[in-house]
């Protein structure tokens, strides 16, 4: 107790206030983050069932065989039957693109459904599905076609009324990958809507649910007699679908937390060496009136525990008010209702406090133990005990495991950890170069008309140490802010602007007509592309199962149904790599001479795009079997090719020559330019009310959807980075706690030689404007250079140089560290000459 | 007696030979630099002779580790400082409590109101040194050093700090605790009118103690 007692006392004489409001804050990054996570995760794990509303589903491409229901009923599962497919609605000029869902009346069979009988009502949970000719539909529907509820929606040839809104939905499940907003009506209108079609995008699911065994039972028999043509959802799967999501978030969100860490550890560095200081005169007079070692080191554990204690929980409540700050930020992509929050971040705080204290303070304080109890009569001893090195390197070690933990994966943390690192290296040599530059400058121009410079230049270190603080918090910030948003900008200039921003799917072969004179009508020619929707069987003979790949991409592309095209010529923004064209000579594509032969051409033939290939594990020369409603067709790769999607065009991963895939039922597409007129709601209005299977894909609509979310998931990345800046400030607010006396001396001084106060304080505004500005500067820098890389490495975009960054940059820092830095320099500058010689 | 220090062995004291009784109260007297605060550390244990040896209730010091030396010391060895070396983040009270909240004794709040009362600081209780005058800092350290009724206790140039009267005052004040408690005083001073007071004086110079000032 003795310890607390100690701690009560520090704290009282602000010792120890900078040292726990960095502790505070690398708390409150780290909580936040677990509250968030655990709680998304926990909602991912309880819903496990509901995700699937079902104990199993089995997906097929056409309508649930009568049979399927008796037999599953006779196994004495339940059953229920439901519809999902994308589709266009309509409400007056309005269209927008849903994702329908048709459900009969068991549905769901497990979890909850619950709507609301208007928007803001309370939730209720219906007893029955929407009645034939309603539909309910998720609210923001409401809001992008302009309706309420009670109004009509168009889906295909069928009107509906809205009769509620959608607050919960079990097997939602996919919420952040299923953009479109739900429209559910009752499947015994499926057919009247005419929106199905041969080869549309349509997963029929027979939900089951019962005993284990029975459900086992009947999948297995369903798999030996369908093979390929169905698939098995399990809870599971769901799971695992979900669960990799929200880990891969929880995982960047804890790194991004970490880096909060890493600048607080900092501030934590500085200010446990400043009070460590303070505290060699304290110790060595308990030493001399017979503290022990073990007894002195003993009660710096047990300050530093007890701090831990108070800060963890402090900043832990910190953490629980970030982390429904963030909650509220996604409420839109999480969708769900999420469990009551545990206390288990809590104690996570306190690791964390107690890491943070233990890994960065107490090496420092740990030394104290060593204080010559003879310093109290001879002042000299004992003042190079506390050497930076240990310290340094127990807080590389500190900082390494931390990583590890957050990461998972010893490989990410030592990349990140060096990522930081050289960041770190880089920007102090950037600063040390700016510094030590104008230090020179100074020394060459004379300090009398270059003094207001010399703030900057008189503790170098000082400088260097606040100047990368700040640079750290405000490059992760401007990353965000700034770069990001940059990035989705140049990604969008790579668009032509006449790129396809209207896809149009589904269309019947009976419809491609009539739709070419639609869209010739309206002043658009376009293309026509055949494509059919099937399922890579067999590699090289042997069948293939998802399970089979380790890439998440490749299990997912082998999961499902996939969309297949032929063609005679290779497409502009298509390229041969390897192999040949069929129907050419070389692999060399178009520039060689075609050397027709007849047997060469006439063999079914496959041409593979390179990344889908490389994903897969497809090569030259490989025979692939694909499979769609009983038929098969199998045929050898003989090219690979380039694909530039950012064309915007129609592509496929897998083309065929022609006459391959007719055994498949097919269907056409097309894509088009609509320039954005009043007119343009007509002509898409026209096309969904004469043909209502055909399926509108407003590419411009998906895009801002896609920025929604980035946007969103971002905002909650930028908290973090707010911290990261907090956190910076504090490395700045130490800085001036240690030089602190160092500037009330100097202050007092340069008033007995006959400054002003005004000039003083003028100084040292200089001092923090250059700070700020050097380290905005700085952040906007990096942050732009990091952005570059990305940009021109990673996605091959041109990035818009913009020197405004390091201005903007630059304006930020210089106010951020005025106003911290003036604040916490103030009391320093108040020092009379008279205190100056009454301290000696 | 040979010292260490941070320049290589220097060989402060020769052929120092000092024999204190319990209860008695000695001056060492001696000029700035002339070893008379490192004599103290290594006669209070603080410090080790790199020859020699320094006996405390008949045990030897410089056979004992540093810790093992802070065990002997705690409770039977109180100290005063010439720059008091009061925490300045402690009150007045808190400063007189320490000692005996480091040796885990009970009632160390009350024991130090009554100690700070005996000195005359009754008022200035919940003071911080920073708030006190020179001679109050140091009567809190007097009262530092008598809380835990010491069986010696080392002060090391006590009025180097003080005003002349107020200096007298701090020293009449140690020397009525010394009497009342009957603790064995080591006093190092340069000034002669303290070194007086006691009821034997040494004069160190050149590293020899002498009985005469020469």
């Amino acid at each position: 107790m003795l310890a607390l007692r100690l701690l009560y006392r520090d704290w009282r004489g602000g010792e120890l206030r900078l040292l726990a409001m960095a502790v505070v804050i690398a708390v409150a990054a780290v909580t936040g983050v677990a509250w968030l996570a655990e709680r998304v995760s926990a909602a991912t794990e309880l819903r496990a069932a509901d995700l699937l509303a079902a104990d199993r589903a089995v997906e097929y491409s056409q309508p649930i065989p009568a049979d399927w229901v008796e037999r599953a009923q006779t196994a004495g599962l339940r059953t229920a039957q439901i519809a999902v497919f994308p589709t266009v609605v309509l409400a007056g000029d309005e269209n927008r693109l849903v994702s329908a869902k048709a459900v009969n009346s068991t549905y769901p069979l497990r979890g909850e459904l619950r709507i609301k009988p208007e928007p803001g009502h309370p939730e209720i949970i219906p007893d029955s599905i929407p009645e034939s000719g309603t539909a309910w539909v998720e609210s923001r529907l409401l809001g992008l076609l302009g309706v309420s509820v009670g109004e009509s929606i168009s889906l295909g040839a069928l009107e509906f009324e809205v009769a509620a809104v959608i607050s919960l939905e079990p097997d939602r499940g996919d919420g952040f990958a299923s953009l479109a907003p739900r429209v559910m009506f009752n499947q015994t209108d499926l057919e009247a809507t005419e929106l199905l079609g041969p080869g549309s995008r349509v997963r029929h699911k027979l939900l089951l649910a019962g005993p284990l065994e029975a459900l086992d039972g009947l999948t297995s028999a369903l798999v030996a007699e369908f093979g390929n043509d169905i698939e098995i959802e399990t809870p599971t799967d769901e799971r695992q679908g979900a669960a990799e999501v929200v880990e891969q978030a929880k995982r960047f969100l804890g790194l991004a937390a970490l880096l909060t860490v890493i600048v607080a550890g900092v501030a934590v560095l500085l200010t446990v060496r400043h009070y460590a200081e303070r505290q060699i005169t304290s110790v060595a007079v308990m030493r001399a009136i017979g503290a022990s070692r073990q007894r002195i080191l003993g009660l710096f554990v047990g300050k530093l525990l007890w701090l831990g204690v108070f800060a963890g929980a402090f900043g832990a409540a910190i953490g629980f008010g970030l982390h429904v700050a963030m909650l509220a930020l996604v409420a839109d992509l999480l969708g769900a209702r999420l469990p009551p929050p545990s206390w288990r971040p809590l104690a996570t705080g306190w690791v964390t406090a107690g890491v943070a204290l233990l890994g960065f303070a107490l090496p420092t304080l740990s030394r104290l133990r060593d204080v010559p109890p003879m310093r109290v009569l001879r002042r000299d001893l004992g003042d190079n005990l506390l050497r930076a090195g240990l310290p340094l390197a127990v807080a590389a070690v500190v900082i390494l495991g931390l990583m590890g933990w957050q990461a998972r994966d010893p490989l990410v943390a030592i990349t990140v950890f060096g990522a930081v690192g050289v960041t770190l290296l880089v920007l102090t040599a950037v600063a040390s170069g700016v510094v030590f530059g104008v230090r020179a400058l100074t020394r060459r121009g004379g300090t009398g008309r270059l003094l207001w410079l010399t703030g900057l230049t008189r503790r170098p270190m000082t400088a260097i140490i606040q100047i990368v603080a700040i640079g750290v918090g405000l490059m992760s910030l401007f990353l965000l802010a700034v770069v990001r948003n940059d990035l989705l900008t140049a990604w969008q200039a790579e668009i032509p602007p006449d790129a396809p921003n209207q896809f149009l799917i589904n269309i019947q072969p009976e419809q491609v007509d009539g739709v070419r004179q639609t869209l010739a009508d309206a002043d658009i020619s376009t293309v026509f592309y055949p494509m059919v929707r099937a399922r890579l069987l067999a590699m090289n003979g042997e069948s293939v199962a998802a399970d089979d790949f380790d890439s998440a991409q490749a299990r997912r592309l082998t999961r499902r149904d996939f969309n297949l095209s032929w063609t005679s010529t290779l497409a502009d923004d298509n390229r041969v790599v390897a192999g040949r064209w069929w129907g050419e000579g070389s692999s060399e594509g178009s520039s060689e001479t075609p050397t027709d032969s007849p047997t060469d051409s006439d063999r079914p033939q496959l041409s593979v795009e390179t990344g889908f290939a490389e994903e897969v594990g497809i090569e030259l020369g490989d025979t692939l079997t694909f499979g769609s409603g009983g038929a098969e067709v199998t045929a050898e790769v003989t090219n690979l090719r380039d694909v530039r999607w950012e064309s915007f065009n129609v592509n496929f991963f897998v083309l065929g020559s022609p006459g391959t895939f007719d055994p498949f039922p097919q269907t056409w597409l097309t894509s088009f330019h609509l320039a954005d007129t009043h007119n343009s709601g007509t002509l898409l209005n026209t096309l969904v009310r004469n043909y209502p299977s055909v399926t509108i894909i407003d590419v411009s609509s998906v895009l801002r959807i896609v920025r929604t979310i980035i946007d969103q998931g971002s905002r909650v990345v930028e908290l973090m980075a707010l911290l990261t800046l907090l956190a910076g400030v504090l490395v700045l607010l130490a800085a001036l706690q240690i030089t602190g006396e160092e500037r009330r001396f100097e202050s007092a001084l340069l008033r007995a030689l006959g400054a002003s106060g005004t000039r003083i304080r003028r100084m040292a505004r200089w001092e923090f404007w250059l700070v700020g500005a050097i380290a905005g500067a700085l952040a906007g820098l990096a942050a732009t250079t990091a952005g570059l890389v990305v940009a021109e490495v990673l996605f091959s975009l041109e990035y818009p140089l913009r020197p405004m960054t390091l201005v903007i940059g630059a304006g930020v820092g210089l106010l951020t560290v005025w106003v911290a830095g003036g604040l916490g320099a103030r009391r320093y500058y108040r020092s009379s000459p008279m205190q100056l010689l009454r301290e000696g | 007696m040979r010292f260490d220090a941070a320049e290589g062995p220097i060989s402060l004291f020769e052929n120092l030979d000092l024999s204190i009784d319990a209860g008695d109260s000695w001056a060492i007297l001696g000029t700035s630099g002339s070893g008379k605060s490192t004599l103290l550390g290594l006669l209070a244990g603080l410090d080790l002779p790199s020859a020699g040896r320094v006996l405390l209730s008949g045990e030897d010091l410089t056979a004992l580790n540093e810790d093992e030396r802070a065990a002997r010391r705690q409770g039977r060895v109180g100290f005063v400082f010439q720059a008091f070396h009061l925490l300045s983040g402690l009150t007045a009270l808190e400063n007189v409590m320490l000692p005996l909240e480091l040796a885990g004794q009970p009632q160390a709040a009350a024991r130090a109101r009554e100690t700070l009362e005996r000195v005359g600081l009754a008022a200035r209780v919940r003071h911080y040194p920073s708030q006190l005058s020179g001679g109050e800092q140091q009567r809190v350290a007097l009262a530092r050093a008598f809380i835990a009724a010491p069986a010696v206790l080392f002060a090391d140039e006590p009025t180097g700090n003080l005003d002349h009267k107020t200096g007298e005052q701090v020293i009449d004040l140690l020397f009525d605790l010394n009497r009342q408690h009957g603790t064995t005083l080591i006093l190092v001073t340069h000034d002669q009118s303290v070194a007086d007071r006691c009821q034997h004086v040494r004069y160190l110079r050149d590293g020899v103690l002498r009985e005469e000032a020469v």
